[in-house]
């Protein structure tokens, strides 16, 4: 076992008794607790004031004749007012920092039972920060049956982890918020889930920047508002949810609506405006597709998050505000500021927490409880309840859950989808009918009209490469592979192509044409007829 | 290596010091497991603690697992050393039973020993100084050996702060039958107090004497400076041929003065109405020095349980059982077997 060290304040009154032997039949809790027969304290670090010097020594003494195992060590430490919180957390503050803690070596007790109140909170608070790596010891004088002596103790760990019934509370409440997060929905992809978990605790424990990525449509701003109602029912903010989207902060416009501006800053600002930071001040300030803020409103943001202040347009002043930000983007932030267009100081910031949020398509499992959760939200909203009969729901699933299905917009399209769906069933039932018309016009939506799709792109392209791609390249590039590999040779295919030009001039070279073209998109010949 | 369930028998504490006692005068290893088990407060105490340390500071053993609260720990013995010590014990142990641990050991040492002790000499729980002083040692003196105690200061409970110098000579124990306590020379009896009222140690006396029938002046009142109470004790001592019993009563918060003397004195009657030589504390006393001596017998009053405990202890490290043979007179003879 690690030696034992007790730190303790020397109790004015307590700890004082008649310098004779009727001390002894006073329960003093700096000397009881050097008594007991199952507590061997090896050192015992007593504070006091050089005025209780007396005293002191004489606890000292007594210590050293029931307890000679116990080495103690007296400390003065001068409060001019022990009732004030301020001096007494200060400079329980410094003794703590300065002391050499060695928990790896000692065991560390702090004894609460003796100081005033405001010193037993600040030795609370600060083993709890463990800025005191101890447990809390508190004493209390015997019951009358068991004579004056030792006593009782009890040993507080402030780990409250290793109380189990707490542990379990922890973890209910922890899963509630979870839940919170995600809106009540049960999702099942593991992924999302472990994510979400992370969120929980982080939005607990933190309150630096969180940035949210992923697709547009993954749920960003949802998330946002819901860890923002999550906080504030924890009551960690107390001010208000502002949500910006940043793409939408174009130009001269976008420095007075971010940081506000003062009454004729500039021609047309008739009137002052605080501005979205100020107005997010003890709350929560949203910033959607952060990656499209031009850079003189990153300069500033980036002030703002670090020292919680900023200057209006147009003012003499910095303003003050106190919010937290979390910030969404569809972007690779990474590659915008290799490209120069984001800073990286500010990313920095932005990057302690950052947290992907998959598209709908990477989680296929969440899409039956998301839509329970729609037209739970649609019968919130519109007021009456709407329902799938059994076989139309199970075609709808099927549908969203295959291949096809690429939910390119994410949340978004399977919250419009329903929503047209629900709207276009007045009875309240969306049968089979509904479904297939809905199947035809999500199709539509994520193929460009096409209801077949079914081009040979995806083995040739990489996905980046395919998503740049227009819809109007697209289906001319299909078309031509698929002439290439129709075709014998790249002369034969060119001339299929080219057929109508070709005619109208005199000579060509069709075969170049082609591979010119081909090379736009990387592609040769070769590749085109072997990968088929 | 020996072997011992602690929480079989009672007294875990003395089965702690004999086993210590034992291992070091025989040199055998022991390990005990479940110390103090099923007490409210299981596993080793302060007290403990500072007893084995003390058997170990005597001598260059080692003993794994010694903390406060362990419920098993392994002592390897090495040899004892004659010489200075010089023990501080805290409040709650008694001085007096560092020194049943550590006296055994010393007697079979190459030297004579010059010990100090520092803490409770008057104690509850444990024999009070003037007992180990005029009753058990010199019954070990007899055996051979030469031990001297002198008390420098009381310390009572919960204060402590006593002090008392014991002096060594050892010698080789020889057996000896002790069947026949002699006749009664005196009796004698002192309410000692410190920093408590008068009228305590004086109502003591009052009880006593009432019980006791002793004359007037047999029983004394005394006090000690205010600084080493507050405490206080009655002694109750009658003193034969052969042997010295002393008796006795711890003043204690909450209870009585007058309840404490009674209870003193009723035991004190008891002993010297019967013919027994040894009382019940000098019972548990002798047991290990009689069987280091490799023999001997003496009468007492009735075994404890606390004594029969002991005995096991005694014969698991010398092979040596004792016998507690019932006499016709109702008195018990212990002999070794």
């Amino acid at each position: 076992m690690k030696p034992l060290t007790v730190i303790g304040f020397l109790g004015s009154t307590l700890d004082a008794g008649p310098f004779k032997a009727a001390r002894w039949n006073k329960w003093r809790p700096s000397v009881s607790l050097t008594m007991h027969e199952d507590l061997r304290v090896d050192r015992f670090i007593l504070i006091h004031s050089a005025q209780h010097h007396r005293l002191a020594e004489l606890v000292i003494a007594d210590i050293g004749s029931v307890s000679p195992e116990t080495h103690v060590e007296p400390r003065i430490m001068e409060l001019d007012d022990p009732w004030d919180f301020e001096e007494v957390y200060g400079k329980l503050l410094d003794f703590a920092q300065d002391y050499p803690f060695d928990p790896d070596k000692e065991d560390y007790l702090i004894h609460i039972t003796t100081g005033t109140h405001v010193l037993q909170i600040c030795l609370f608070l600060l083993t709890e920060a463990r800025f005191l790596p101890g447990k809390l010891l508190q004493t209390q004088p015997a019951k009358k049956m068991e004579g004056a002596f030792p006593g009782r103790l009890n040993m507080i760990d402030l780990d409250l982890s290793r109380y189990d019934s707490l542990a379990s509370r922890f973890a209910v409440q922890m899963a509630e918020g979870s839940s919170f997060l995600k809106s009540g929905i049960e999702t099942r992809n593991s992924a999302f889930n472990t994510l979400i978990d992370e969120i929980e605790q982080v939005a607990g424990r933190s309150k630096a920047p969180i940035l949210l990525t992923g697709p547009t449509g993954a749920g960003k701003s949802h998330l946002a508002r819901r860890i923002y109602e999550l906080k504030k029912r924890k009551h960690q903010v107390s001010g208000g949810f502002v949500e910006v989207n940043c793409a939408t902060l174009r130009g001269d416009n976008a420095m007075a609506a971010l940081f506000g501006h003062t009454k004729g800053a500039f021609t047309g600002a008739a009137s002052e405006r605080a501005g979205l930071l100020r107005t997010a001040d003890k709350g929560m300030l949203f910033l959607d597709e952060i990656g499209e803020l031009g850079a003189d409103e990153q300069a500033m943001i980036l002030r703002a998050i670090e020292e919680k202040r900023f200057l209006p347009v147009g003012a003499d002043k910095e303003s003050v505000s106190d919010f937290q930000l979390i910030a969404g983007t569809n972007k690779d932030l990474h590659a915008a500021v290799t490209e120069g267009s984001f800073r990286d100081d500010l990313l920095a910031r932005l990057n302690l927490w950052t947290f992907s949020l998959p598209g709908l398509a990477d989680r296929k499992e969440d899409i039956e409880p998301n839509l329970d959760y729609e037209l739970d939200r649609f019968a919130e909203r519109e007021g009456s309840r709407v329902t799938f009969n059994k076989e139309a729901r199970q075609k709808y699933l099927d549908f969203a859950n295959s291949k096809t299905a690429s939910w390119s917009g994410n949340f978004r399209d399977l919250a419009a989808s329903v929503t047209r769906m629900a709207t276009l069933s007045p009875a309240g039932r969306i049968g089979r009918d509904i479904v297939e018309q809905e199947i035809t016009k999500l199709e539509r939506l994520w193929h460009g009209g096409k209801a077949e799709t079914k081009d040979d792109l995806g083995g040739l392209l990489s996905e980046g490469t395919l998503r740049e791609l227009d819809p109007f390249d697209r289906v001319q590039l299909a078309e031509v592979i698929s002439v290439c590999r129709n075709s014998k040779s790249m002369s034969d295919a060119g001339r299929t192509l080219f057929a109508s030009s070709r005619q109208r001039r005199k000579s060509s070279n069709d075969a170049d044409r082609l591979k010119k073209y081909l090379a736009r998109f990387g592609l040769s010949w070769a590749e085109i007829v072997t990968i088929a | 290596m020996i072997t011992i369930d602690g929480s079989e028998g009672e007294g875990g504490g003395q089965m702690l010091r004999s086993s210590a006692s034992l291992s070091l005068v025989t040199g055998q290893a022991f390990q005990i497991t479940n110390i103090r088990g099923g007490r409210e407060k299981p596993g080793m105490m302060r007290q403990h603690v500072t007893a084995i340390e003390a058997a170990c500071a005597i001598s260059d053993s080692t003993c794994e697992g010694l903390e406060v609260g362990t419920s098993e720990i392994t002592f390897r013995p090495g040899t004892v050393k004659a010489g200075e010590y010089n023990f501080a014990v805290g409040t709650a142990g008694s001085a007096n039973l560092v020194l049943q641990t550590i006296l055994p050991p010393l007697l079979f040492a190459d030297g004579p020993s010059h010990i100090t002790l520092e803490g409770g000499t008057h104690n509850i729980g444990a024999p009070p100084y003037d007992f180990i002083e005029r009753a058990f040692l010199p019954l070990i003196n007899r055996m051979g050996p030469s031990v001297s105690a002198k008390l420098v200061r009381h310390g009572f409970y919960p204060r402590g702060g006593g002090k008392m110098e014991i002096d060594i000579q050892p010698a080789p124990l020889r057996r000896i039958d002790c069947l026949d306590r002699g006749e009664l020379r005196s009796v004698i009896g002192t309410a000692i107090f410190a920093g408590l009222p008068y009228d305590i140690a004086e109502r003591e006396v009052k009880t006593a004497r009432n019980v006791l029938n002793w004359e007037e002046d047999a029983i004394a009142v005394r006090q000690l400076p205010e600084d080493q109470g507050p405490g206080n004790i009655l002694l109750l001592e009658a003193e034969y041929d052969h042997v010295t019993e002393i008796v006795s009563g711890f003043g204690k918060f909450g209870i009585k003065a007058e309840r404490l003397a009674k209870t003193a004195a009723m035991r004190m009657k008891g002993y010297m109405e019967g013919q027994a030589f040894a009382g019940p504390y000098l019972t548990d006393q002798l047991l290990l020095p009689f069987a280091l001596a490799g023999g001997g017998s003496f009468t007492c009053v009735n075994p404890s349980q606390h004594a029969r405990t002991g005995a096991d202890i005694i014969a698991r490290f010398t092979g040596r059982t004792f016998a507690f043979d019932q006499q016709e007179d109702g008195h018990f003879l212990v002999s070794l077997r």
